[in-house]
């Protein structure tokens, strides 16, 4: 893999470079805590290197140039021999999917994880144990051989689950990114044909038009009015014109170049293939985010911390008694046995394939709430998360223009940006009002889609740009059909919005059949505008613009302006009919009519809105300890105005500019702590050291990144991950990618998210809805806590099955469960139940505390491992062992009889061993009330489970407070324990191999009294941890 | 993070002597001294709290339990059958005619089983009627005699070494005991050998016959002195080969409620055991 990755690179880098690379690539954790020049060296590097990947000169040479380069021709195209030669040499034009594990790789990595190692281990001692009792003895039983098969088959069908569970969780994403094929239209042997853009090669023209995708890296050759949006690949969401001319060095700036990938928004272009497949661009930077090492997740972490844990116990405890039986003059073979018992006891076999189960529940939830989950342990890392550095565009915003503001009568009105618009509630009464609504209808170009007359108005797909659009439904939706109204003012004539004009005009007739004049309506830059007008109108009456008006318009548009707002001035001139008759021919080219001393109307401002739900989101997220960074490539005083308006910066903090505007000092005087807001520029980041930018993210509470590059994030969120944070990316572009992936954890966006962007993150908003990261962070913080109850649940009932071999060693009890039995609890009646308490609710408001630490909070922790084995779990062996004897007692065998009878009882040539009263039992008699232990003991673990499975509901509150039956999912599973239970003893007493017998009924109740004290101890200790919180209980006793 | 965690083995000493014992917050294994105290305490109290509880809730079960009878005897609803003397291992004899020493180990077996049924011990029992079940109200029970001349040659009182010496051996073998049980019918046991027709098999008490007066038994407690009814076989082996071997299969016969046919139990109801005996 490695080595794949250095030969990529080294297409475009020197050879010393590559090397320095490579050993950064080795080294990463290294260099981080090194010395700050070797950061920035390495820092540097990667730009460096971003740039040297780059190296295009198409850009600079003309058309002769080119076809000698690629042996084209612009007018013929290739011929397709050639092209078939090229295709050959170069392969197809598409982007090598990223090296995927092998299945089978995939398939054995699942075998001997976690646990698995264990009962192989043990499977193994079972056949070697066979193989020496067969060696000394030919009729040896072939218990041992059946149980290492057990064993095996146990860890095949875990390992097949959690491969099976996995693969479904891939498949949910590859559907995902299946892509319908491209086709390119290209002329070869001088003819245009239409062609699957995987078959492009170099030197092939090809045509694309406005709304195809670039289908390889071209170089232009002529273009009519193309625009492409870059985003995905530069992160600049204004569309870039596309010409021939050769317009800057660097070939992303210049015009002359489109990148594959990208989308052609309007217009036409022609262009020679210069780059296909992994070496255009996009195709670089897909192999630079594959360099990006993924973090392991928190929760995988997590897992293993456990399954070290528990196998720690496990083969301490097994060596540690096989040393004891070893001494207690026990053979070696029946020590090794014992050590088998110990390791299946002590191992919860069902328990990763729980967790599994419980995260991909979890998924489920979340993609009903719009969060699609790629990695399963995803779920998890989002609970966690104590960072989100978010994209503006989109996510915590509307992704559309949106009117904000009205300014007219010289009064400033509050416009709804809701996502509906409904609530339009400023004075619609003023005559004023009516000039300006028509001018806003009239001069506006954009159009609805025909064929939407069912869709709600916000939800109307329109032709036109994005103010254009804003203006049209704004209007649309105040004053109803805005097609009706333009077709009774009959438009003569328009001169369309350019950038050198800055304005846009048009001349309509009125809708007001007894006024002949025609109505000249004209928008633009406000400060255009107004130096076109003469009068201002208030009130609906004309006055002329004095001083005292301009500046009260100045300070309208500053206000505005200062809110990060887009802002239009609009006015109108009524043309006298005497000079314009009906008939007057307008001529745009002449402009035969006067252009100024109009009459100012008004100013409209846009905005692309908040998303109602955010601010909510923003505020539950700094409740539960997160911090939201806000990071886009926007200028900074929108980015400032989103921020405070969804309250990334809150309503009472200021940045260091504010407060020295508000003391009206310079900024240097301003004492940095004072401001707990800051706001950092993509120019101010490139400039600045690693130590600076740790000391901005750890002093600031409230942070927007604005004008930064889509690179810069990665710089970012390395930054944040240095403070030891979990952090969440959002973000969309192909550049994005490698922050997402670097991220510990990346959302995508669904809609606006390119592929690349889904292939790196691990999880994609469906919505692009900020608040539906905050949702998922509530539900991987619940599952946190419900993990925490399975493994708690699990983790009990295990020296419940331990004790047993312990006694049955020590004091020679014959066996009171054994290991098939063991199974049978671990893999059959404790599934359900606890898969049941990933339902579970959560106990209180889990976003009012801060996000876990990823080092000391842990999931199995002391008191939680300490609380199991050693409280409820001695607990459930007593009372199992209350049954045990209660059974062997009233068949004769009183327990005092039992101890050390282990010989004896399990010698085959024993057929008449005594018990109590003086019978004699057989050997098989005894075997069989052996059995009758064994059951009597699953009997006595599963009453006490249901008990325990009880308690674990909560962790702090009473069960009465978390209500007993609102998880109704835990009946099902004490349902489902109770029937598989009585199955098992009932239904398969008579199969011998399941060692089962039926069971009396009143054995059930034996432990009863035993499941009610579990109960009520749990409750005492909750009581203890709620009525002292802190104390010495609390410290011991909360896990 | 694993490069960072990667410390040198000193490190590593030393961070272990700081969790043994840390001289500046006076904890040791983590703890201080106060707090290991309390843990102790709290261990101390809650196990010595759990340890009466289990023996509160034991005494309760066993005073659920009678003394005298089992509460359930499902388990064991048909006897097994169980030969003297008590080979090591699997049920083989082997020993040499010849060779006194290669015997002396049954003999002592048979000798030390069959003491309860000497006459001195067996002065104190009654003469019970034969042929019937002898059932009692109790409050006390008597045992029947078994008179040993009963098994005749074997009884080892006119063949000291119970025939090995000959190349006769005796095996005895007796029915489990087992509470209340009531054989119907004309119980016997009835031993056949396999694969071997050379050789004679004969029975004591005649035909193998198991006396019911001997049922039901009521328990170690009530039943003091109970003897249970023995029979004993006796193999001859051909006196001319140099070495033989038999196996016998002994069954119970003749009583429909007793089992002698049970796929997984070989010992229900029947007994088998090889001889081999060396000249």
């Amino acid at each position: 893999m490695r080595q794949k990755r250095s030969e990529i690179y080294s297409v475009e880098l020197s050879g010393t470079k590559d090397i320095v690379r490579t050993d950064q690539g080795d080294d990463k954790e290294k260099y981080r805590g090194l010395k700050n020049n070797c950061l920035e060296r390495k820092k540097k590097n990667q730009e460096e290197d971003f740039q040297k990947e780059l190296q295009l000169d198409d850009h600079k040479l003309n058309n002769r140039e080119l076809e000698k380069k690629y042996g084209t021709n612009i007018i013929m195209g290739l011929s397709s021999t050639r092209a078939a030669e090229l295709l050959a040499r170069d392969g197809p034009n598409s982007l090598t999917p990223p090296k995927q594990t092998p299945e089978i790789v995939k398939f054995l990595k699942q075998m001997v994880g976690g646990f698995s190692i264990l009962l192989w281990v043990g499977a193994f001692l079972c056949w070697i144990a066979y193989g020496i009792q067969y060696s000394s003895d030919k009729s040896a039983s072939l218990n041992n051989v059946y149980l290492g098969s057990v064993l095996v088959l146990v860890v095949i069908l875990t390992g097949v689950f959690a491969y099976y569970q996995e693969a479904k969780s891939t498949n949910i994403m590859s559907s995902f990114n299946k892509m319908i094929p491209q086709q390119a239209l290209v002329i070869r042997d001088s003819e245009k044909k239409t062609i699957p853009a995987e078959q492009l090669v170099v030197g092939d023209i090809v045509e694309v038009k406005g709304g195809d995708q670039i289908p390889a890296d071209i170089r232009v050759l002529s273009s009519q009015g193309c625009r492409v949006d870059n985003s995905s690949l530069t992160g600049e969401s204004e569309p870039q014109p596309r010409s021939s001319e050769f317009t800057h060095e660097n070939p992303l700036e210049t015009k002359n170049i489109c990148f594959y990938s990208t989308t052609c928004l309007e217009g036409t272009v022609t262009g020679m293939v210069i780059n296909t497949g992994d070496r255009t661009i996009i195709g670089h930077i897909a192999s630079l985010a594959s360099g990006v090492g993924n973090e392991k997740t928190p929760i995988a972490i997590e897992i293993e911390h456990f399954v070290h844990i528990v196998a720690g116990v496990a083969v301490s405890i097994g060596i540690l008694f096989f040393i004891i039986a070893v001494s207690m003059k026990y053979r070696v073979l029946d020590s090794l046995i014992f050590l088998i018992g110990i390791i299946v006891a002590n191992v919860p076999e069902g328990l990763l394939g729980t967790v599994t189960v419980t995260l991909s529940l979890t998924a489920k939830r979340m993609a009903k709430k719009n969060c699609l989950v790629k990695n399963l342990e995803a779920v998890e890392t989002l609970g966690s998360t104590s960072i989100i550095c978010s994209d503006k565009t989109g996510t915590l915003t509307q992704n559309r223009m949106t009117v904000a503001h009205l300014w007219f009568d010289n009064q400033i009105f509050v416009a709804d940006t809701s996502e509906d618009h409904s609530n339009q509630v400023f004075d619609q009464s003023s005559s004023t009002w009516a000039s300006l609504s028509k001018i806003i209808t009239l001069c506006n170009r954009a159009e609805f889609k025909p064929g939407q007359e069912n869709v709600p108005i916000m939800k109307k797909a329109v032709i036109g740009d994005a103010s254009e659009t804003a203006l049209l439904k704004f209007s649309e939706v105040i004053l109803g059909d805005v097609m009706e109204i333009r077709k009774r003012n009959r438009k003569v004539v328009e001169i369309p919005f350019n950038s050198t004009n800055k304005f846009q005009l048009s001349i309509h007739e009125t809708d007001d059949p007894h006024d002949k004049r025609f109505l000249m309506v004209m928008k633009g830059a406000p400060e255009r505008i107004l130096e076109k007008c003469s009068t201002i109108m208030i009130n609906g009456e004309e006055h002329p613009l004095d001083k005292s008006t301009a500046k009260t318009f100045h300070t309208a548009y500053m206000e505005l302006g200062g809110l990060g707002e887009r802002v239009l001035g609009f006015c109108h001139l009524y043309l006298p009919a005497d000079e314009f008759p009906e008939t007057y021919s307008f001529d745009i080219d002449a402009m035969n009519f006067p252009t100024s001393n109009l009459c100012f109307v008004g100013l409209l401002s846009m905005i692309d809105p908040p998303r109602s739900t955010v601010p909510d989101a923003v505020t539950k997220c700094r409740s539960a300890g997160i911090k939201v960074i806000m990071v886009t490539g926007d200028h900074p005083i929108t980015a400032k105005a989103i921020a405070k308006s969804v309250g990334i910066i809150s309503a009472n903090s200021e940045t260091v500019e504010d407060i020295a505007h508000r003391l009206n000092i310079p900024v240097e005087q301003v004492n940095q702590r004072d401001a707990k807001a800051a706001i950092v520029t993509g120019m101010e980041l490139k400039d600045m050291s690693l130590e600076q930018l740790d000391e901005i993210l750890a002093n600031y509470q409230e942070i927007v990144f604005a004008r930064t590059s889509p690179q810069q994030k990665l710089i970012i969120v390395e930054g944040c991950q240095r403070q030891d944070a979990v952090v969440a990316v959002t973000g969309d572009g192909v550049n994005d990618s490698p922050a997402l992936k670097k991220a510990d954890i990346g959302i995508a966006m669904g809609i606006a998210g390119s592929d690349a962007a889904k292939n790196a993150a691990d999880m994609v908003l469906l919505d692009d809805n900020f608040a539906s990261i905050v949702t998922g962070v509530e539900e991987g913080r619940l599952i946190f806590d419900n993990l925490k109850k399975t493994i708690a649940y699990t983790l009990t009932k295990n020296i419940a099955e331990l004790c047993p071999f312990l006694i049955y060693i020590i004091a020679g009890l014959p066996l009171p469960i054994g290991t098939i039995t063991i199974l049978f609890i671990d893999l059959g009646t404790d599934i359900i139940p606890s898969i049941a308490l990933a339902y579970e609710k959560a106990e209180s408001d889990i976003m009012n505390r801060k996000p876990r630490h990823k080092k000391k909070d842990r999931l199995v922790n002391k008191p939680l491992a300490v609380y199991s084995y050693l409280h409820i779990g001695l607990m459930q062996a007593l009372g199992a062992f209350l049954v045990y004897f209660t059974v062997y007692a009233q068949e004769g065998f009183l327990p005092h009889t039992l101890i050390n009878l282990r010989v004896e009882w399990e010698n085959d040539n024993v057929n008449d061993l005594e018990d109590h009263y003086g019978q004699e039992w057989t050997r098989y008699q005894r075997e069989y009330l052996e059995w009758t232990g064994y059951t009597a003991f699953f009997v006595g673990i599963l009453v006490q489970q249901i008990a325990d499975l009880i308690i674990r509901k909560t962790r702090r509150n009473s069960i009465f407070q978390q209500g007993l039956f609102r998880n109704k999912v835990i009946w099902v599973g004490i349902a489902s324990q109770i029937i598989i239970g009585l199955i098992l003893s009932y239904g398969l007493g008579s199969v011998t191999a399941l060692n089962f017998t039926m069971l009396r009924a009143q054995y059930w109740f034996v432990a009863v009294p035993h499941a009610i004290l579990i109960w009520v101890y749990d409750e005492v200790r909750k009581l203890f941890i709620r009525l002292y919180p802190g104390s010495w209980w609390d410290k011991n006793m909360y896990y | 993070m694993t490069k960072n965690e990667k410390k040198s083995l000193n490190q590593c000493l030393a961070e272990w002597k700081l969790f043994i014992y840390n001289p500046t917050t006076g904890e040791f294994l983590g703890r201080t001294a106060k707090s290991w105290g309390l843990i102790l305490l709290f261990y101390l109290v809650f196990y010595g709290f759990l340890a009466a509880l289990f023996s509160f809730t034991m005494w309760v079960m066993l005073q659920t339990l009678n003394d005298e009878v089992p509460k359930y005897r499902d388990q064991i609803p048909s006897p097994g059958l169980m030969v003297f003397p008590k080979p090591v291992t699997a049920l083989e004899y082997t020993f040499s005619v010849s060779d006194p020493t290669s015997y002396a180990g049954y003999i002592a077996d048979l000798k030390k089983f069959l003491k309860p049924y000497t006459l001195e011990e067996q002065k104190n029992l009654t003469t019970c009627p034969d042929g019937a079940l002898f059932e009692q109200k109790g409050p006390v029970y008597v045992a029947c005699q078994f008179p040993l001349l009963l098994l005749q040659a074997c009884s080892g009182m006119s063949d000291p070494n119970f025939g090995y010496s000959k190349g006769k051996p005796c095996i005895l073998v007796k029915m489990n005991r087992i509470i209340g049980l009531k054989p119907e019918g004309v119980p016997r046991i009835d031993c056949v050998l396999k694969n071997e027709d050379q050789t004679n098999i004969t029975t004591y008490p005649h035909n193998g016959m198991i006396d019911l007066k001997y049922f039901p038994y009521y328990g170690k407690k009530l039943h003091v002195g109970y003897l249970q009814p023995l029979v004993a076989v006796q193999v001859t082996l051909a006196p001319n080969s140099a070495e033989k071997e038999v196996t016998v299969e002994c069954k119970i016969d003749g009583s429909p409620n007793l089992k002698s046919l049970d796929d997984r139990d070989k010992f229900l109801g029947r007994v088998m055991f090889k001889i081999t005996a060396h000249a």
